[in-house]
């Protein structure tokens, strides 16, 4: 940054603090990555798993924001729905031992990793200024939990202001180790709801159904038939991938 | 003379016609950066074939390689129409983020991991992967972005089929 763009964002700081937090994050690192699993609020969202959540099931990988913060959204005003406590946020159940998976679309150098349960740091994981490595997983302890839980799980970037943030719900003792016996039963997450259909013969192409070879559908006025199996997304309609359909 | 003249005009609004750019910088970098994407991409879903995950997983894999290749196909076409090289050196996309593609040492760290931790991995590295070519095409399809309609409307199926690839795969249980 020059000293005349220091200045700028001084002076904007001074004047705009507010608009300036949620302006600097979208124009930073091209660095992003998030908690796969157990599912992290952004994942549930990308899923399915929750409604209404914005845009943030097009890039659960973009809760960054500046180091420091403990909120769900990295103060990002666009993915506010990740700090509504009243949404349905599926808790895995899990047991006191706990293995975070995530998932990057860039690696970028990393100070540290770190997971809070409310203002308890309960674990840190060095990242040495390095890219993480080519997959990543830390095993965090969680003994003296119990109960529903919210872990704040960070990705402190080394050559950035800023971090990434994944809220990820744990229903502790619900798994993994046999629950006590005063413990009630965990309420466990419902499968999701299979979206797949059976193709009706001859029908029209929708997107949600799992089609077989030589299943024939109408799109666009035209016909086509199955010439591999896959289920049907938006964005795979049949004159757009010769590869899964033929025009008949 | 004039009809001469006529005949002139009319090659000339057609010159002008054409000329009107069909496509420009953004949409020429969207193509040369999707393309490498998508290649390793396919790379990626290809070392599930022999590996134990779960047969949706397997097929999902396999409808995700046919389909990038057809993309790829489109854009090297598109890319040669347009006399453009189908790549550039990587420090000229800095400006825009950078390559998405995944570093080459992924599909080698991928192809080592044993098969009871392989589903997890591929998971988490596919997921990542899809979800670095919708990054790509919202910058075509954003401010300042694409404008060639092809290119755009390309964009718009990555952002869709990747986001719904990636509903299954975090819908996949390990």
């Amino acid at each position: 940054m020059t000293w005349k763009r220091k200045l700028f964002a001084a002076a904007a700081g001074a004047l705009f603090a507010p608009v300036l937090v949620v302006v600097l994050p979208a124009t930073s690192a091209s660095a992003h990555g998030y908690v796969s699993d157990p599912p992290s609020r952004q994942a549930n969202c990308a899923a399915g798993k929750v409604s209404g959540c914005g845009s943030i099931v097009y890039e659960p990988q973009s809760v960054e924001g500046p180091k420091g913060l403990r909120s769900c959204n990295g103060g990002l005003s666009q993915f506010a729905e990740l700090t509504d406590e009243s949404k349905p946020w599926p808790a895995k159940p899990v047991g006191t031992t706990v293995t975070f998976n995530w998932v990057f679309t860039a690696r970028h150098s990393t100070s540290n990793y770190e997971y809070y349960v409310g203002g308890t740091r309960v674990a840190v994981f060095a990242g040495n200024n390095q890219q993480p490595p080519p997959t990543l997983s830390h095993t965090v302890n969680l003994a003296g939990y119990s109960g529903r839980i919210k872990v704040l799980a960070i990705w402190n970037i080394a050559d950035t202001a800023n971090a990434f943030y994944s809220c990820v719900d744990l229903q502790v003792g619900g798994g993994g180790t046999p629950p006590p016996t005063t413990t009630p039963p965990p309420t466990t997450t419902p499968p999701p709801t299979t979206t797949t259909t059976t193709p009706p013969t001859g029908g029209t192409w929708a997107a949600g159904t799992a089609y077989k070879a030589g299943d024939v559908v109408t799109y666009g006025g035209a016909s086509y038939r199955c010439i591999q199996p896959h289920t049907a997304i938006a964005g795979w309609e049949p004159p757009n991938t010769p590869a899964l359909w033929q025009r008949q | 003379m004039r009809v001469v003249l006529a005949v002139v005009a009319s090659l000339l609004t057609g010159c002008a016609t054409t000329a009107t750019p069909s496509y420009n910088a953004a949409d020429v970098m969207f193509l040369q950066m999707l393309v490498p994407q998508n290649q390793q991409g396919i790379e990626i879903v290809r070392l599930a074939a022999a590996r134990p995950v779960p047969p949706g997983l397997k097929e999902l894999a396999a409808a995700i390689e046919v389909t990038q290749q057809t993309e790829i196909d489109d854009m090297r076409r598109w890319l040669r129409e347009w006399n453009q090289p189908e790549t550039v050196a990587p420090q000229a996309h800095a400006g825009h983020g950078g390559m998405k593609t995944t570093a080459p040492d992924l599909v080698g760290a991928l192809r080592t991991v044993p098969d009871g931790e392989f589903p997890r991995r591929f998971l988490d590295v596919l997921t990542g992967q899809q979800q670095g070519a919708v990054e790509l095409a919202q910058t075509e399809n954003g401010p300042g972005g694409g404008v060639n309609a092809q290119a755009r409307d390309l964009a718009r199926r990555v952002i869709e089929s990747r986001t719904a690839e990636v509903k299954q795969l975090l819908n996949t249980k390990t």
